[in-house]
């Protein structure tokens, strides 16, 4: 009789410990019950239509994996993109550059209100740009900021392949100013290669080049990534990060809990209220969704995904690239692609994978 | 003048327009025919060599409406050279965390 209840006792101090204890993936994910129904068809069918490689017309997904609770509940891929394609990440690598800075930040190398010529001279040019200023996407520069359809008038084009390949941090210090700091969004990778310089300027050159991978891709196990540099060995922040779905996977879930990786609190959590803070020059509309510090979000009134928790957090790029986070519900999503349209919408992918984790 | 000759005078006009657009864009025109082939080089390179995808996938993947005129993929040297609008560039993987660069 006693032993009997002895291990009642036990069973449910297990349960209890078990119902608390966190899931985080080690050397692969964890695996959950994998999504099944007609919500998940529904999903698939949004995803994955049949692919056009002549036309490249439609959503055209090349990944799209959901992580509930630290587990794998669903997760696909188009050819040739697989399981182990490190993906072109295109503007994801923004926030990714955040979370780098986030850890160099916990280290108190640098302080928001910091001007970024204090760690990059070049900016001497506009010391009044502060760390934060370029993180909201605020330095006043006159950026252009458009791909294919101007390719003319585009700072990024230039900066990527002609004009500023060579040094590119360089190429955006020496934009001109249109605007105060701090007082105007305005979109802009040349505001991001400016951070990914001031950090190497915060290092020194022979540890910057390993700190992505000291900072944060070993302490969360990303075995995947690639960080391609300029000819100034900077990285390019803007633009050129690859990572496998699942490698991405695990910044999502770090920064869905607070920053903090196993027991370890890699980001300080006043960095994550700080990426989560709506920049408060923003005006609705002026983009596709609310810069928050490196990261976008889905605040305001209307949210720019109704569809969608106002907690979400995500990194977004080109041609459909992106890392949805929402804490309250759990998940991490990440989906490439290569859209050429603008067929794919966040807010609808979004909303079929909520219906589809619904019990 | 203007009233005898309308037509060359709006052409005149025109051209004069057209010459201060040349001149104020002079920088950006003078680097518009090096995007084809930078961007063709550099983002085969990292489509075949970071992301390991198969090479008639990375070739369908870089084309852009712009065409390009020659393209050579040596993997040997892991060096990727492509031509458009009469201008060369080449891009070389590096290495696994670095990838690919445009060479100068």
């Amino acid at each position: 009789m006693f032993r009997g209840l002895l291990s009642v006792a036990l069973l449910l101090v297990t349960v209890t410990v078990t119902a608390h204890a966190e899931t985080w993936p080690d050397k692969d994910w964890a695996k959950g019950t994998p999504l099944a129904g007609p919500a998940v068809d529904a999903l698939n069918a949004y995803a994955f239509p049949p692919r056009d490689d002549t036309s490249r017309k439609g959503i055209r997904t090349d990944a799209l994996l959901v992580i509930r609770d630290g587990e794998v509940i669903y997760e696909r891929y188009a050819a040739p993109t697989t399981v182990s394609t490190p993906h072109l990440t295109w503007s994801v690598s923004k926030s990714l550059m955040a979370t780098v800075l986030g850890v160099a930040y916990g280290e108190n190398r640098f302080k928001l209100t910091d001007p970024a010529a204090r760690f990059y001279p070049p900016m001497k040019q506009h010391p009044k740009v502060t760390m934060a200023d370029l993180l909201h996407w605020a330095s006043g520069l006159d950026w252009q900021e458009d791909y294919e359809y101007a390719p003319l008038k585009s700072s990024v084009v230039a900066m990527l392949y002609t004009r500023g390949h060579a040094d590119m941090a360089d190429f955006a210090a020496d934009t001109d100013a249109a605007s105060a700091p701090g007082q105007v969004f305005r979109y802009s990778s040349g505001d991001t290669n400016i951070l990914s310089a001031t950090l190497k300027g915060m290092l020194g050159h022979k540890a910057y080049m390993s700190y992505p991978w000291d900072a944060l891709f070993k302490p969360l196990g990303i075995r995947s990534a690639t960080w391609e540099t300029d000819g100034d060995e900077t990285f390019v922040a803007s633009s050129y990060a690859y990572l496998t779905a699942r490698d991405l996977a695990r910044v999502g879930l770090l920064m869905a809990r607070d920053g903090r990786w196993g027991e370890q609190q890699l980001l300080p959590k006043d960095w994550v209220a700080f990426n989560r803070q709506p920049f408060a020059n923003y005006r609705g509309g002026q983009d596709e969704a609310v810069p928050g510090g490196h990261w976008w979000l889905n605040k305001g009134a209307p949210r720019p995904w109704p569809d969608a928790p106002g907690d979400t957090l995500a990194a977004l790029g080109h041609w459909g690239q992106a890392l949805y986070v929402m804490p309250a519900e759990h998940l991490v999503i990440v989906r490439y692609g290569d859209d050429r349209d603008g067929s794919y919408r966040h807010n609808d992918l979004l909303k079929h994978v909520l219906a589809a984790v619904q019990p | 003048m203007i009233r005898r000759r309308p037509f060359t005078s709006v052409f005149l006009l025109l051209l004069l327009a057209l010459l201060g657009w040349i001149w104020h864009e002079r920088v950006n025109l003078q680097a518009f025919p090096d995007i084809i082939a930078a961007y063709t080089a550099k983002e085969y390179c990292s489509c075949r060599y970071v992301e390991n995808n198969p090479a008639d996938y990375c070739r369908g993947y870089v084309k852009q409406y712009v065409p390009t005129s020659a393209f050579s993929d040596n993997p040997e040297r892991s060096e990727v050279i492509a031509s458009g609008l009469g201008r060369t560039h080449t891009a070389r993987w590096l290495g696994d965390r670095h990838g690919c660069r445009l060479t100068p």
